[in-house]
């Protein structure tokens, strides 16, 4: 297992994939973080340096990622509804935000659109 | 009141009655209930009994899923093979069937007559070192039809010859010149045998005593399947490949042996770890494996003993030499792909390749293009074209068009290359492997003018990939 930002990945992880768990790395932030420290794009979690794993972890912290780019998130959604717009209505509601018809299709809106959007809590692999 | 209403009413005062006990209406109309004689329900029910046609169910609701935990999925039940053998499988050389027949008179290739014109058009065995050495450069291929015969033999074609003038000529300079270092690209037609030309290069350097380096794919350098770093003080950024050049490392020693272990280090290299005193090549090319990190400078001290006087010559290739001829899969710290000519080994390759260095104790430098799996790279078929038509004594030799994007140091490093084509065999040397096919009983026909010809014919005027495949793997 290594340690990387608070958490513990198995070795055979692909370091791409790790990076990609925590909320607010996709796959274009996690190429740059890999591009800057020289890591392959296959390479796995076990394959890793002492110095890298220290690297990532030391980049990612920098990162506004997991629950602080939650809480902007969140901050923002929450903005809108204060003001009483009908985007924050429309989020409180969960229902699409952006003038989409909802006569059906709108499982993605009833996913996603609520006041406390990106969820608590970091998912698991 | 309209008579239907009315109506209506009447027909529901049953209803009202059971359903409203406790306190009596105020006004008939004022509740509204459902008709009984409302057909609304049954013309809003979905008509084609689709599923799915509604929105998706509110969040914490439970559906009935039936499709889970359905007890008649059957599991496969079958072992699955563990991880890595499949490529295992894939990547598999077999060099010998043991149902092919020993072939008569089979001749090896040996140290005096590797070298022979008078080889054109025969059947030449590969001998047990040879193959050794081939099999630890990986100059062998799965797709390679070697798993047919007895054992590894080589058809001495015309440009088979011609690599071994070119093996001749740089052995021997003349009186008072230095000695040749030799380049050829190969090019050819898909199956025409430009790698394996590059094995009988590589067979013909094993049995002269060249030292013989290979990198057998040009797609494994630049495809981001192996580690990179930058490597200290150079600039611009170069990146070495540590895992890779250990491999290297390991694949130069076991091919070259007996070579690196007789010749001692007489140069002082700086290397990060201490030496041992009167050590040979071996020795400092296996502290090159045990340190992969360490195995980019420990290759280039190798390479500064091998290139010292009165060493032996050295014989270099390449194959897919498309691949390397544009941007690696890598990338750089500022996230842009980092240039092929910009990975150690491969700029290494590619100064040889274009002269830029030359080899002091003579060698030859072979690179083959591939046509089954190769990125589209311009400016290498253009430099092919030019090369092409220098070697013809063209009066106009093609333009490059100045519209279209090139890869302008793949272009500089290939502005004077030469070609070896790779082309059909002649009628001659298709009847020579037939009768070598038919001797080794993998070709149950009698090999005459009419056959050869026909056989020839359908191989696309002796394509010699093709006339395996109409003669050996074929069976009607």
């Amino acid at each position: 297992m290594v340690f990387v930002f608070g958490v513990n990945f198995p070795e055979q992880t692909l370091v791409k994939r790790a990076l990609e768990t925590f909320y607010g790395i996709g796959p274009k932030a996690s190429q740059g973080i890999m591009a800057r420290f020289h890591i392959f794009p296959w390479a796995k979690v076990g394959t890793l340096k002492n110095a890298q794993v220290l690297d990532l972890t030391a980049e990612l912290s920098d990162m506004k990622i997991e629950n602080d780019l939650r809480r902007e998130v969140q901050e923002n959604i929450r903005r809108l509804k204060d003001m009483g717009t009908y985007r924050g209505r429309r989020h409180a509601m969960g229902l699409p935000v952006r003038g989409q018809r909802t006569r059906n299709q709108i499982t993605t809106a009833r996913k996603l659109n609520r006041i406390e959007r990106g969820g608590t809590g970091r998912v698991q692999m | 009141m309209a008579s239907s209403t009315c109506l209506r009413r009447f027909s529901q005062l049953s209803l009202d009655r059971a359903t409203q006990p406790a306190f009596a209406p105020r006004s008939l109309l004022a509740a509204t209930q459902a008709s009984c004689f409302s057909t609304s329900a049954a013309r809003h029910a979905n008509p084609t009994g689709k599923k799915g046609m509604g929105a998706a169910p509110k969040r914490g609701t439970k559906t009935l899923n039936v499709k889970k935990g359905r007890k008649d999925t059957v599991k496969d039940l079958s072992k699955k093979p563990s991880p890595g053998d499949r490529k295992a499988m894939r990547k598999r050389i077999v060099l010998s069937n043991n149902n092919a027949l020993e072939v008569p008179g089979l001749k090896d290739l040996e140290k005096d007559n590797a070298l022979d014109p008078s080889n054109e058009g025969k059947v030449m065995g590969l001998a047990e070192n040879v193959v050794d050495a081939l099999r630890a450069v990986e100059a062998f291929k799965p797709s390679q039809g070697w798993s047919l015969f007895r054992r590894p033999a080589t058809l001495m074609r015309k440009e088979t010859i011609q690599v071994a003038q070119l093996l001749k000529e740089a052995e021997e300079a003349p009186e008072g010149q230095a000695k040749k270092t030799l380049r050829r690209i190969l090019t050819g037609q898909r199956m025409s045998g430009k790698s394996t030309l590059i094995l009988q290069g590589l067979a013909m350097g094993v049995l002269r005593d060249w030292v013989v380096i290979h990198l057998p794919e040009g797609q494994d350098l630049v495809n981001a399947h192996t580690e990179y770093a930058p490597l200290p003080g150079s600039q611009p950024t170069q990146y070495t490949q540590d895992l890779y050049t250990a491999n290297l490392l390991s694949q130069i020693i076991k091919a070259n042996e007996k070579i690196l272990a007789s010749i001692n280090i007489n140069t002082n290299p700086s290397l990060p770890f201490p030496l041992p005193a009167n050590s040979n090549l071996k020795q400092l090319a296996d502290l090159g494996i045990i340190n992969p990190e360490a195995s980019w400078p420990v290759f280039a001290a190798l390479w500064k003993e091998l290139t010292q006087p009165g060493r032996p010559p050295i014989m270099l290739g390449l194959d897919g030499l498309s691949h390397v001829m544009g941007e690696s899969q890598y990338m750089s710290a500022e996230v842009k792909r980092i240039h092929a000519f910009d990975l150690t080994i491969v700029r290494h390759f590619i100064d040889h390749l274009s002269g830029k260095v030359a080899l002091p104790n003579g060698g030859l430098v072979l690179a083959a293009t591939t046509k089954s799996n190769s990125p589209t790279s311009p400016a290498l078929d253009f430099s092919i074209q030019v090369a092409e038509a220098r070697q013809n004594k063209a009066s106009d030799l093609p333009q490059w068009n100045p519209y279209a994007n090139v890869d302008q140091r793949a272009m500089e490093a290939l502005k004077d290359i030469e070609v070896l084509k790779v082309g059909g065999m002649s009628k001659e040397e298709a009847r020579s492997i037939m009768e070598y096919y038919a001797a080794s009983g993998m070709l149950r026909a009698k090999v005459d003018e009419g056959f050869v010809t026909e056989k020839w014919s359908l191989a696309g005027m002796g394509n010699i990939g093709e006339l395996e495949r109409a003669s050996v793997r074929l069976r009607v």
